[in-house]
């Protein structure tokens, strides 16, 4: 809403900038509390904080109201985390803020949530709510590894992933396009219907030895030339394969979406599917092949996880990540790049509290709500409406 | 010319519904360049038939020809193919999507893998100048005037190489001036060889803009003419027939004190437009008001504003002294104000529930229905019964589901309710819509009955004859202003035309 | 609330739709719809070799509901018994789940957040539980049901007021509410966190339920968990809400609001304002739900608990199958209380079926439930053909007062 609003008037650059300026302030205030600069007085940030929070409002009264508002969030955040590190301990910081380390945690961990929401945005972009993402995800978790183990092999493995997953968006598809049924009720019943498939033929096959350990994984990829560039290298110079694919995916659904023929198609579906179909359009296949290829995509996510990441499979070991995939669709407002923002920063949290432990054990748990936290803010519309797509939950019937 | 193959024929095309035969066998022409009006009453079938032409229905009988070649419309796209483009009067736009995206949607020109915004927004501007569209190619659908976003559809079906073109009532939703400026382009396509449909009931507006005008009533068309020589007077004869269905004998009511006053109202509609722009009204005990106008020109959102469903934006309401403005439901209620809204299964009625709870929408929060929120189901069955009965209402006791009775006794529960919370004003928002002759009847004798109990009752009607029936006094509303204020023995040719918004010149007194 | 001005709209709250397949099915739908679950677990028990018919035998005598039957006697009696004890024991809360998530269908609204509600229940049980040893038992018992469930109320009223307010969707709501009452949970009782065990500071659980508020247990041997009498307080709550949904002005205006919003504010009823309470009741039901685990059997949380806690989703299972009535939700929790206690690791005999195979089978018979649910008309189309559900087009036509504008 507020992109469309900025770009039709030409007066409103100078809120956006403010805006970002303002975002860019709080994280500096934050950062510069933090090693390697360590500044051990909050002044400096409080300071940088406040100018930030001017550049945010000033971004409201311009009419960028939902980045301005984010803007003196961040600023707040970051001076209150400023002074939370000033009141730390240097050691403690030293150990928790390795930024190469925080930075491959957090593309380990956005991953799957890529995937998820980047199949998200294809179902509900068609208009057709995916609360199933969740049990797709495991589906692809489950059976990644299983093909992987079948055949020896991971690319195999991805395959029959990507197979089962599809199948669960098609079933998703079928009862909630054509049977009409409630959308958030199939995708309920499909998350649980998930966790028993996965569970069953875990259970069946391995019995209680779990996966075996030999099992072919997806490989990371080593970048020869930037492995040893400082930074960079220990960031991004060792990431999995399908890491890389889910950072590919991302411009390339954007492309789809917003630059070509179907994905114009794809979003008339969602936003007004009468309009489609009077031009000929054809509303319910758009929605099936959408919502398979959501499953499909979500899949992914959990290949990832159980042949990438881990190497195993464990019951119910996509543990909300569908969930949270679901929350970056909405932070990002149905948009692949807002959804990578939204999915890099739930990762990060994660990264952070994967280290804060030296901190505190329950503090770094409590970092764990922070996505959902933070969606719950977005939905309330507290910093702008995030508007889903128009027709998004209404089955469709021809007239 | 006349020679010359019409561009369009509908011959003898009849669709029915059931029972109810919504086009009987229909001839139209449509001469290659020409505006035909296609004129009628709400109900008098003109959307049915144009759905037809636009293969949204399939006739049961009759033939389509284009260019003098039978065809068969069986869908919207083999209508496109045709060359047939059809404005809806609920635009087909995708509102977050840009004008270009919208036109080219389904037809779109690529480069490569890729959409080619830019060649699709030169042929839109191509289209645009051509006709003097004046539109933009890169704004944003809602964020456009009703106006500048009906001219987009029309450029849909240009886009798509339509040389006969559907407008169902297109100025419902324009201002004077856009209805100005759509008639410029109009004008200018047909000098292009454009043939057009225009559907409306607007009659200045069709002597404005058309060639020739067919009319239709109930499903049959009456005439055709040319429009040179015909008068609103004479449209709207054929428009609305010499048939009176039937009269009610009824005797002047007795006006006592004003019950309900509103003063230079203002209220805003669902998108925020301004739909009554200051009206001032009063209606006093023992009389029928009613409110005369073609739809939508304001009469929902100035009976939502008394009854306080919607909050206005200026002005006051009162009733009998007590202002209730903009104070909600409950208080307008409790002043003394029912309400038979206009779409009873929407607004009216809750079709799952049972007819006795239906009956106590107004009534459950006082005893006998409830004690301190304890709901007395037998009370409200034994309330129930008595007035089913006084109000005869067929086919269902209190128990039966709201939506298994026919829409006649639906209304009729509606009637009762509202009559029995026994207001000072009733607010009859077209009554006897849809209803058969027995109930629309009865309800005209009802209101007749608690008019001559010293009930103020404000009547909203569409129909001349409902109104020449009931009303003490005629109060006419077009644009969202009260145009003119009539007896109850005004001749139809005269209210037709205030409602239209004939008789006066000028129409821009806004 | 702004009108609605899409009239499909309002024909599809979920409560009306609800409202058709309960007149089209009437008891037909639950129990078809069941026995097609349960015929596809069946034949996913054959797939994989196993006797579908000797295993639903054998989930069967672990629900110990034969026990109802005189002709079970002696040794099988005394089995039963206890197997149906521990099946009572999980109807308990998926009865106030269900109920949760029912209350919400009715006034329209689709509570996805049972789980959160049940999991603040547990912690506000379990805190007040732990807390104020001295009190006397019965006022202790008291005040950790009312803690319980006016922490769940409040869960869930969030959601009502983010609703009313802002018009967020309780769908999306509930579920964020799912995970940070879940997290929270988990940060409060693992170590270091500020509920967590004072004497096991190794240990990632919460302080034990004292003797006093542990609720009575009234059949079985309170040692080996017996039965609770939280079941008692469940069934009345299955009365309460039958009683306030079909005999007060609260439940008139929920019902009123779920079938048609629009209507009911013309007649004056604050749409919001429902909103609100009716999640604030439903976060009741649930919390309460939390409550009686915890104090009924569990009294302690564990974090690991938490993050396992699944009663609240299933009582989405409930609710649908349940057809959201009273009566239907309370058959409905019974159904899978049984089938979770009946496949559980304590009651199912291993050498017939896997328990850890059967647990999943489960989820697949609840998962099916929900879809075959959800899908109403598929097993309606099932009961009466020809309803024009795989039928191509449209098979009626629109009525004539829409025929034109």
């Amino acid at each position: 809403m507020s992109t469309s609003v900025a770009a039709g008037r030409g007066v409103s650059i100078s809120g956006r900038t403010a805006g970002w300026a303002g975002i860019a302030l709080g994280v500096l205030a934050a950062w510069i509390a933090l090693p390697p600069l360590l500044i051990r007085t909050p002044a400096v940030s409080v300071v940088l904080a406040a100018v930030g929070v001017a550049a945010g409002y000033y971004a409201t009264r311009q009419g960028d109201r939902r980045l301005g508002w984010i803007a003196v969030g961040m600023a707040v955040l970051g001076a209150l985390l400023a002074v939370i590190a000033v009141k730390s301990g240097e050691g403690n910081l030293d150990r928790v803020f390795v930024w190469s380390a925080l930075t491959a945690g957090m593309l380990r961990f956005a991953t799957p949530l890529i995937f998820g929401a980047m199949g998200g945005i294809l179902s509900e972009r068609s208009g057709v709510i995916n609360i199933g993402l969740e049990g797709m995800m495991l589906m692809g978790a489950f059976f990644g590894i299983f093909g992987a183990d079948l055949f020896g092999s991971w690319f195999l493995g991805i395959a029959v992933g990507i197979a089962a997953g599809a199948l669960m968006g098609l079933l998703h598809a079928f009862v909630s396009i054509r049977l009409r049924a409630d959308q958030v009720v199939s995708g309920t019943g499909i998350n649980i219907l998930a966790i028993g498939i996965t569970g069953y033929v875990f259970i069946y096959h391995y019995g209680d030895q779990g996966t075996p350990s030999d099992i072919s994984r997806v490989p990371t990829v080593t970048l020869p030339l930037i492995e040893n560039i400082p930074f960079i290298g220990d960031a991004i110079g060792h990431m999995n394969l399908l890491t890389w694919a889910a950072l590919l995916l991302v411009p390339i659904l954007s492309v789809f979406l917003f630059r070509t023929r179907g994905g114009l198609r794809l979003r008339s579906v969602g936003e007004k599917p009468r309009a489609a179909d009077s031009l000929g359009l054809p509303v319910l296949r758009t929605r099936y092949l959408a919502v398979t290829a959501s499953g499909a995509l979500a899949a992914v996510g959990g290949v990832y996880l159980s042949t990438a990441l881990l190497g195993s499979f464990n019951e119910q070991m996509t543990a909300g990540r569908g969930f949270i995939a679901l929350a970056a669709v909405i932070f990002g407002s149905w948009r692949p790049f807002g959804a990578l923002a939204g999915a890099l920063l739930f990762g990060f949290s994660t990264a952070l509290a994967q280290r804060l432990p030296a901190f505190s054990e329950s503090t770094a748990v409590l970092f764990q709500a922070l996505p959902y936290v933070l969606t719950l803010v977005v939905v309330a519309g507290v910093i702008g409406r995030s508007r889903p797509p128009a027709a998004i939950g209404v089955p469709y019937v021809k007239e | 010319m006349p020679s010359e193959a019409p561009a369009l024929e509908l011959r003898g095309i009849t669709k029915r519904f059931g029972p109810v035969v919504a086009n009987d066998g229909i001839d139209f022409d449509l001469r290659p360049g020409e505006v035909h009006a296609l004129l009628g009453e709400n109900g008098a079938g003109k959307s049915t038939l144009m759905s037809i032409l636009y293969g949204l229905y399939s006739p049961d009988e009759g033939e389509i020809r284009v260019n003098g070649e039978p065809v068969e419309v069986d869908s919207p796209s083999r209508a496109i193919d045709l060359g047939i483009g059809m404005v809806h009067q609920h635009f087909m736009l995708v509102p977050v999507m840009t004008v270009t995206e919208n036109i080219v949607l389904g037809q779109e020109p690529r480069r490569g893998a890729l959409l080619d915004v830019r060649e699709g927004s030169r042929r839109v501007k191509e289209l645009s100048d051509r006709y003097g569209l004046a539109v933009d190619p890169d704004a944003v659908i809602e964020e456009v005037s009703v106006g500048m976003q009906q001219r987009v559809e029309i450029l849909k079906t240009l886009y798509r190489d339509a040389r006969i073109l559907i407008l169902d009532e297109p100025t419902a939703v324009l201002t004077a001036q856009e209805t100005k400026e759509l008639f410029e382009v109009l004008r200018a396509l047909t000098k292009d060889g454009v043939s057009i449909v225009f559907i409306s009931h607007k009659l200045n507006e069709v002597l404005d803009i058309s060639d020739r005008v067919t009319v239709l009533r109930r499903g049959k068309r009456i005439d055709t003419v040319a429009t040179e020589g015909a008068t609103e007077e004479s449209l709207a004869r054929l428009m609305v027939g010499r048939d009176v269905l039937l009269r009610v004998e009824k005797e002047q009511g007795k006006a006592g004190d004003p019950v309900l006053e509103v003063e230079d109202l203002q209220v805003r509609d669902l998108r925020g437009l301004e739909a009554v722009k200051g009206v001032s009204l009063t209606v006093r005990g023992g009389e029928i008001v009613a409110l005369a106008g073609v739809d939508g020109n304001g009469q929902l959102e100035l009976v939502q504003a008394i009854a306080g469903v919607r909050d206005p934006e200026a002005g006051r309401v009162t009733i009998e002294g007590r202002e209730v403005t903009g104070q909600g439901v409950r208080a307008t209620t409790e002043a003394g104000v029912a309400h038979i809204p206009e779409d009873r299964q929407l607004c009216g009625l809750i079709l799952d529930f049972t007819l006795a709870e239906n009956l106590a929408l107004r009534e459950y929060r006082k005893p006998p229905i409830s004690n301190h929120g304890f709901l007395s189901v037998g009370e409200m069955k034994v309330r129930a019964r008595s007035l089913l009965e006084e109000y005869d209402v067929r086919g269902g006791d209190p128990d039966t589901l709201a939506s298994s009775l026919s829409g006649g006794n639906q209304q009729k529960v509606a009637v009762a309710r509202e009559i029995a919370s026994n207001p000072k004003l009733l607010i009859a928002h077209q009554p006897t819509r849809g209803l058969d002759v027995g109930a629309i009847e009865f309800v005209h004798n009802r209101l007749l009955a608690e008019r001559d109990k010293g009930r103020g009752i404000l009547l909203v009607s569409l129909e001349f004859e409902e109104i020449r029936a009931l009303a003490d006094r005629i109060v006419v509303i077009y644009e969202g202003q009260i145009v003119g204020e009539f007896p109850p023995d005004t001749s139809e040719e005269e209210l037709g035309i205030a409602m239209t918004g004939g008789g006066r010149g000028g129409r821009e007194a806004a | 609330m702004s009108p609605i001005e899409d009239p499909e709209a309002v024909a599809t709250t979920p409560a009306s739709r609800l409202a058709g397949y309960l007149r089209g099915g009437g008891i037909f739908v639950p129990l078809l719809t069941t026995l097609l679950a349960f015929l596809v677990g069946g034949l996913v028990m054959l797939v994989t070799g196993s006797d579908p018919i000797e295993t639903y035998k054998a989930i069967w005598k672990g629900t110990g509901l034969q026990w109802l039957f005189p002709w079970t006697t002696g040794a099988d009696r005394t089995l039963a018994a206890s197997n149906l004890q521990q099946t009572l024991i999980i109807t308990t809360p998926l009865i106030l789940t269900g109920l949760a998530v029912a209350f919400a269908f009715r006034a329209g609204l689709f509570n996805i957040g049972g789980n959160g509600q049940y999991i603040v229940g547990a912690i506000a049980a379990v805190w007040v539980g732990s807390s104020f040893a001295g009190m006397p038992s019965f006022l202790h018992i008291l005040l950790a049901i009312l803690a319980a469930s006016v922490a769940g109320a409040v869960w869930a009223g969030i959601a009502g007021v983010l609703k009313a307010t802002t018009g967020a969707h309780e769908v999306i709501s509930t579920i964020m509410l799912n995970w940070i009452a879940l997290w929270v949970g988990v940060w409060l009782f693992s170590l270091g966190g500020p509920l967590q065990n004072a004497r096991q500071a190794s240990i990632p659980v919460s302080d034990d339920v004292v003797d006093g508020a542990k609720l009575p247990v009234f059949w079985g041997d309170p040692v080996l968990q017996g039965l609770h009498i939280g079941i008692f307080i469940a069934l009345a709550a299955v009365v309460v809400f039958w009683f306030l949904l079909n005999r007060s002005t609260i439940g008139y205006e929920v019902r009123a609001v779920g079938f048609n919003p629009e209507a009911a504010r013309y007649s004056g009823m604050s749409v919001g304002k429902n909103y609100i309470l009716v999640m604030a009741v439903c976060g009741l039901f649930a919390g309460l739900a939390g409550a009686m685990d915890v104090l009924g059997w569990q009294f302690r949380v564990a974090t690991n608990d938490i993050q396992i806690a699944y009663f609240g989703f299933i009582g989405i299972a409930v609710a649908l199958l349940g057809r959201n009535t009273a009566v239907g939700t309370l058959a409905a929790a019974l159904l899978f209380g049984a089938l979770i206690s009946g496949t559980s690791q304590r009651n199912l005999d291993p050498t017939i079926f896997e328990p850890s195979l059967a647990g999943n089978l489960t989820f697949i018979i609840q998962g099916l439930v929900i879809l075959i649910v959800s899908a109403d008309v598929l097993v309606l189309a099932l009961i009466s053909r020809g309803r024009g559900i795989f039928r191509r087009g449209r098979a009626a036509p629109p009525p004539a007062a829409e025929v034109e504008p």
